[in-house]
């Protein structure tokens, strides 16, 4: 009697959930010949070298619970090259990700947090967000609690180079002598099932991947691993998830993200600067920061006040008629992170910039109103005129009124040659997180939009449950792979992608509404949509207890 | 005790009668079933009887679970309760082992590897996850129903460490037929199995003659109580949507309490003592459990006297 699912279908469950576990015998990724059952059989086989993928098998092999299995990770890209990356500390790459509270403890227990290279960490104490489309402003912080409790200011989130976690990642495997575990320059050629061998095992329903690992030039050789549990964590267009056959739901925002490393205007005790700023001056800037007044002098600084100075600010602008927020995030020693959602037009004239050219335009994005920005951007940028977008910055920012010293944005005065990049938007939902022997992890489940900041931190929580789902199953003497252990995987996981990706698709879409000349049109609707999303800044920032509940959330 | 009114034609069982299917409208008669664990009843010879139909294994049980063969492994079928239930009886087993009366734990590698004994394993639920612990040296597996052992068996070749030569040994027999192995098992494991059993008493002497001193006899059950009555039989048998196993599963009458167990054990340590023996077994370590929809199964304190509980006894010596 050949072991299967209960011939008459379950009335427990939906249609396509039935569906999928009867699939899961028919499953395919590319053509694979698989005519005996492969001798190497790992536990836990990960395809996809990036944050998500290492941080999992970190997290399997520095506990003592499951350092056992059997891993392997797949990565196409040369791992020992990752580890070995190096760049000078006034150069920054232009992938850097905001790392929440939640995610540094997670990568500290896992052991790989102090393998960072921390000085080209920056953590940060305040988001900054405000509306081109109006007045309203608002600070994420944790200052009202550091106030109250008497306590030291509480980190908003921490920006790390992508490639500086890599290697972090890299290192700590070193240290838990399980390099072995990691398959570098190899990719999957296909994904199939192993047979049902009458004189041996039945994998009938684990997968088996084919693999062409690159060696040397002339040698390149093929081989089948079996995996009790496949996971998933190779990126939006992911094989494994082709191989489970779920589909995807989602859309594409018609948006590019544009991403720069800046180089920024050091203020005296700016908040920039890595060493910590002198607590008396920046006080007062800080002590001013409340929603009604524009300025205060120092002497409407109290005593009962007294908060710590923050280590640094992120600023994020709404552009509503340019297609998406601009973001300036921090990195050490004066530098900055841009990441600039807007149109393939724009995102294509920001490119060809020169790199003056870009730093005016980026100054503009951040203190103009948007008629002056879309004048800027219509600027030829060709390098005759070089110093056309600084004299128009220059002249125009003297006729528009700024914020207060508290809450404006740096200037910036370059930005790095080779970093200005884009990559395209979007919405992308699998339809399921799991499948038998087989899981998804991070942007391989789930894409979302950059506006909150919170990909690779979903990706890095995913990777956290994943690992304790795992845990538990060997605890229980489960097999890992287990359809019903994976459950509390999916449960945990999907309503959180759904609330976030969802949450962020709706601000984008609510913070492109109105706007001088956009889509909304201008005049009265356009300027009443504007108010009302000042009204809702304004509630958010006021109403006690709402910014702190968004802030727990997504941290 | 109270009487539950009759609604329908019921049995009044004598304890040397075996039970009979009813399904969910047989109305149970509350009687003293301790009888039912201190039937002196011996063992019919079984010598002419094919293996499975020996004095501890009911034909009635051996078809229905026939039945329930194929579905064994399905998680969303008749058995996901089991299956969601597998982790406590774990857990139970760890904090029995932090009571043992030889927990010296050497340092915090613990180089003992502990051999069990599932008896009524079914398709291989707990004996295939005992396999799988690295604590684990060996498990056999016996169950007297022949389909269901065809089950286990296919379920443990899809697994190369469940294959390991020595590491997982599924036997279509009952308790009775086990006669090497005498006490070679630092665990012997009952779960969901003596409620199944006609005669009990006989069945715990014959299952306990197979651990060793120091050993484990570790099961679980279900306390019979109106409540239980009412959620094993009234919410858990209904039919679909509401019901979650199926109908027949269950009888009532069969079930035991955990002071009829505290009673029974205690009863062999006295005949022990005025043997001029010391205590044979340790105190009987009862935890209850629950199943709460959308939740599963959680430790209930105090939930063994109305429902599923775990009990757990060591043989000293």
């Amino acid at each position: 009697m050949s072991l299967r699912v209960a011939s008459r279908p379950s009335k427990y469950l939906c249609k396509s959930c039935r569906f999928d576990l009867s699939r899961a015998r028919k499953r395919k990724y590319g053509t694979s010949s698989i005519t005996s059952n492969p001798q190497d059989i790992y536990d836990v086989v990960t395809v996809g070298g990036g944050p998500v993928g290492l941080a999992l098998l970190t997290a399997l092999k520095s506990s003592p619970a499951t350092s056992h299995l059997r891993c392997a990770l797949i990565e196409t890209q040369t791992l020992p090259k990752q580890k070995s990356w190096d760049l000078p500390p006034d150069q920054y790459s232009n992938r850097a990700s905001s790392i929440t509270p939640t995610n540094q403890s997670f990568l500290e227990s896992i052991g790989a947090w102090k393998h960072l290279d921390l000085r080209r960490v920056q953590p940060y104490d305040e988001m900054q967000v405000g509306d081109a489309g109006n007045d309203a402003s608002i600070q994420f912080d944790w200052k009202a609690e550091a106030v109250r409790y008497n306590a030291p200011l509480r980190t908003v989130a921490t920006m790390v180079e992508n490639a500086n976690l890599t290697r972090a990642l890299l290192r700590r495997l070193e240290e838990l002598d399980a390099e072995d575990c990691l398959l570098s320059s190899s990719s999957v050629a296909s994904i199939g099932n192993g047979i049902d061998d009458p004189e041996g095992l039945n994998l009938s329903n684990w997968p088996v991947i084919s693999l062409n690992s690159a060696g040397t030039a002339e040698s390149s050789s093929t081989r089948q691993i079996a995996a009790r549990l496949l996971i998933g964590a190779d990126g939006i267009n992911s094989p494994v998830r082709t191989f489970a056959g779920i589909s995807t739901n989602g859309w594409d925002y018609n948006r590019h993200g544009v991403v720069a490393t800046l180089k920024l205007e050091p203020q005296p005790d700016s908040p920039f600067s890595s060493s910590s700023s002198d607590p008396n001056s920046a006080l007062e800037d800080f002590l001013s920061d409340d929603t009604q007044t524009t300025s205060t002098s120092p002497s409407q600084a109290t005593n009962e006040n007294i908060t710590p100075s923050n280590r640094a600010t992120a600023y994020q602008r709404f552009l509503p008629s340019l297609g998406g927020p601009i973001a300036i995030l921090p990195l050490p020693n004066n530098h900055a992170s841009l990441v600039w959602s807007t149109t393939p037009q724009i995102a294509s004239t920001l490119k060809s910039l020169s790199p003056s050219a870009l730093a005016s335009t980026i100054n503009a994005a951040l203190r103009l109103n948007e008629v002056d920005i879309k004048y800027m951007l219509s600027l030829p940028s060709s390098s005759d005129n070089e110093h056309d977008h600084e004299s128009e910055l220059t002249w125009r920012l003297q006729h528009t009124p700024q914020p207060p010293p508290a809450r404006a944005p740096p200037m910036i005065t370059a930005v790095q040659p080779h970093t200005p990049a884009s990559f395209p938007l979007r919405l992308r939902n699998a339809s399921s997180y799991i499948s038998p022997r087989l899981a998804l992890a991070g942007d391989a489940a789930h894409t979302i939009h950059p506006l909150a900041g919170q990909g690779l931190n979903l990706g890095l929580g995913d990777a956290e449950a994943l690992a304790r789902c795992i845990l538990g199953s060997v605890a229980c003497g489960a097999d890992v792979g287990d359809a019903m252990r994976l459950e509390g995987y999916s449960a945990e996981r999907y309503g959180r992608a759904v609330e976030m990706g969802g949450g962020v698709d709706v601000l984008n879409g609510v913070y492109q509404m109105g706007g001088e000349g956009s889509l909304s049109g201008d005049g009265v609707v356009g300027g009443l949509l504007g108010r009302m999303r000042g009204l809702g800044m304004w509630v958010v920032g006021n109403v006690p207890g709402v910014k702190e509940g968004i802030m727990r959330r997504a941290g | 005790m109270s009487r539950v009114p009759r609604i329908a034609p019921r049995l009044l069982r004598q304890p040397w009668q075996t039970t009979q299917r009813e399904g969910a409208t047989a109305v149970a008669v509350l009687r003293p079933t301790t009888v039912r664990l201190y039937s002196t009843t011996p063992a019919r010879a079984h010598a002419a009887q094919p293996s499975g139909t020996g004095s501890s294994v009911s034909a009635s049980e051996v078809t229905h679970f026939t039945n329930l063969a194929s579905s064994w492994w399905d998680p969303h079928g008749p058995s996901r309760l089991l299956h969601l239930m597998n982790p406590l009886r774990h857990d139970f087993i760890k904090s029995c082992l932090s009571t043992s009366a030889d927990s010296a734990a050497v340092g915090p590698e613990r180089a003992k590897k502990y051999a069990y004994l599932d008896i009524g394993c079914g398709g291989g639920i707990f004996a295939s996850s005992a396999a799988r612990l690295p604590s684990t040296s060996s498990v056999t597996a016996i169950d007297p129903t022949a389909e269901v052992i065809k089950v286990a068996k296919e379920h443990q070749r899809a697994d190369p460490l469940l294959s390991l030569p020595g590491r997982l040994n599924y036997v279509n027999c009952a308790i009775e037929d086990l006669e090497s192995h005498l006490k070679t098992f630092d665990f012997v494991t009952l779960f969901e199995v003596i409620e199944h059993i006609d005669r009990p008493s006989t069945f715990l002497r014959q299952a306990l003659n197979h651990l060793k001193p120091g050993g484990w006899l570790i099961g679980s059950t279900i306390a019979r109580h109106p409540l239980s009555y009412f959620t094993t039989k009234v919410i858990a048998e209904a039919p679909w949507p509401i019901g979650v196993v199926p109908r027949g599963t269950h009888d009532w009458d069969k079930y035991i309490n955990p002071s009829e167990l505290r009673d029974w054990f205690a009863k062999e340590n006295r005949e022990a003592s005025e043997r001029g023996e010391e205590d044979i077994y340790g105190a009987v370590k009862v935890e209850g459990c629950v199943c709460l929809p959308l939740v599963g199964w959680k430790f209930v304190g105090r939930s063994e006297e109305f429902g599923n509980y775990f009990f757990g006894v060591q043989k000293l010596r």
